[in-house]
């Protein structure tokens, strides 16, 4: 059982890569897929890009997976991969992402509400939630794209702060700090 | 249940941070076959660029070519084109070299003079031929 496990478990498969086995990597993409395009998704809020740079990321690791040292754990390295491919393609496309992220908010100021179930018994409870959490997911979007990397990677993924910064290559303070302005930027975005 | 996480956020910040990550939309899922085959297909056509590549580059004309281009460069900057000469300051250069040939001005004046009576004497042929 313990040897099954160690047999698939993801270090292993990624050495098994560095030895060009695509069942190998099958196997991890399966595995990763549905994280790799959330991450991907809740950084560049684009369902394409986040398709097409969520694989870049595993065709990253196809061709690095012999530079994998193993003395992190896969699952840290290949954030890293993802994150830092993520930050790339904003950073190639700045100055359009920003102008269409505009358009973007503008729409999901009103898609987000507009997409709540039908009004239940208290219509305008549940209309004052949509917006609270319109706001919310806006703030963070606002941040700075590595204050919300480690936002997502600590509240989505559930990474702990030393892996966070293992991930975006920072201290570890660096990140506290970030997660303690995200605190204080929703807070001020939820102050009445 | 609650895990202890040494981060310095209380309950309370944790709970907004998952709050506002969790207020996101869910994104579109994408069917994962042919999100798998996409994935596949790039990296095989990333795989057969990069044979393509190499294979080009193990022919013998560009191991010459790049040679060639390397050499070239090596000679650029070591041995870096002369500027082109200002044709104005040659041209003044030429002349100042030739100032003595004013001193024999004469000489060329008669030069002209010469040849005038080379025509002169010419004349009868050119006189004959026309008949």
């Amino acid at each position: 059982m313990t040897d099954d496990r160690e047999a698939t478990s993801d270090e292993t498969l990624c050495r098994r890569i560095a030895a060009r086995d695509d069942a190998a990597f099958d196997l991890l993409v399966a595995r990763y897929q549905a994280r790799a395009y959330r991450l991907a998704w809740s950084l560049l809020r684009n369902a394409e890009d986040a398709r097409d740079v969520s694989q870049d990321a595993f065709i990253r690791v196809w061709e690095a997976a012999e530079r994998f040292r193993g003395d992190a754990r896969f699952s840290t390295w290949f954030y890293r991969i993802l994150v830092n491919t993520c930050l790339d393609h904003k950073r190639r496309g700045r100055w359009w992402t920003l102008r269409v992220a505009r358009d973007t908010d503008r729409e999901s100021d009103e898609s987000l509400v507009e997409r709540q179930p039908a009004p239940g018994p208290d219509p305008g409870d549940q209309a004052s939630e949509a917006q609270t959490m319109t706001r919310l997911w806006n703030a963070v979007h606002r941040l700075s794209a590595q204050q919300r990397a480690a936002v997502i990677l600590y509240a989505q993924e559930h990474l702990s702060t030393a892996e966070i910064a293992d991930v975006l290559k920072v201290a570890e303070p660096t990140v506290r700090v970030h997660l303690h302005r995200a605190v204080a930027a929703l807070r001020k975005e939820l102050a009445p | 249940m609650t895990v202890e996480r040494p981060d310095d956020l209380t309950a309370a910040e944790r709970e907004l941070l998952e709050r506002a990550v969790g207020a996101s939309p869910p994104p579109p899922e994408p069917r994962w076959g042919e999100y798998r085959a996409q994935l596949r297909s790039r990296l095989e056509a990333r795989g057969s660029m990069g044979t393509r590549l190499r294979r080009w580059w193990a022919r013998p004309a560009p191991i010459a070519l790049s040679l060639g281009l390397a050499t070239a460069l090596l000679l650029f900057t070591l041995h870096p084109v002369e500027r082109r000469p200002d044709f104005a300051s040659l041209d003044e250069a030429m002349l100042g070299a030739r100032l003595d040939l004013l001193e024999n001005y004469h000489v060329v004046e008669r030069l002209d003079l010469l040849e005038n009576f080379e025509v002169i004497r010419r004349l009868d042929d050119v006189a004959s031929r026309e008949g």
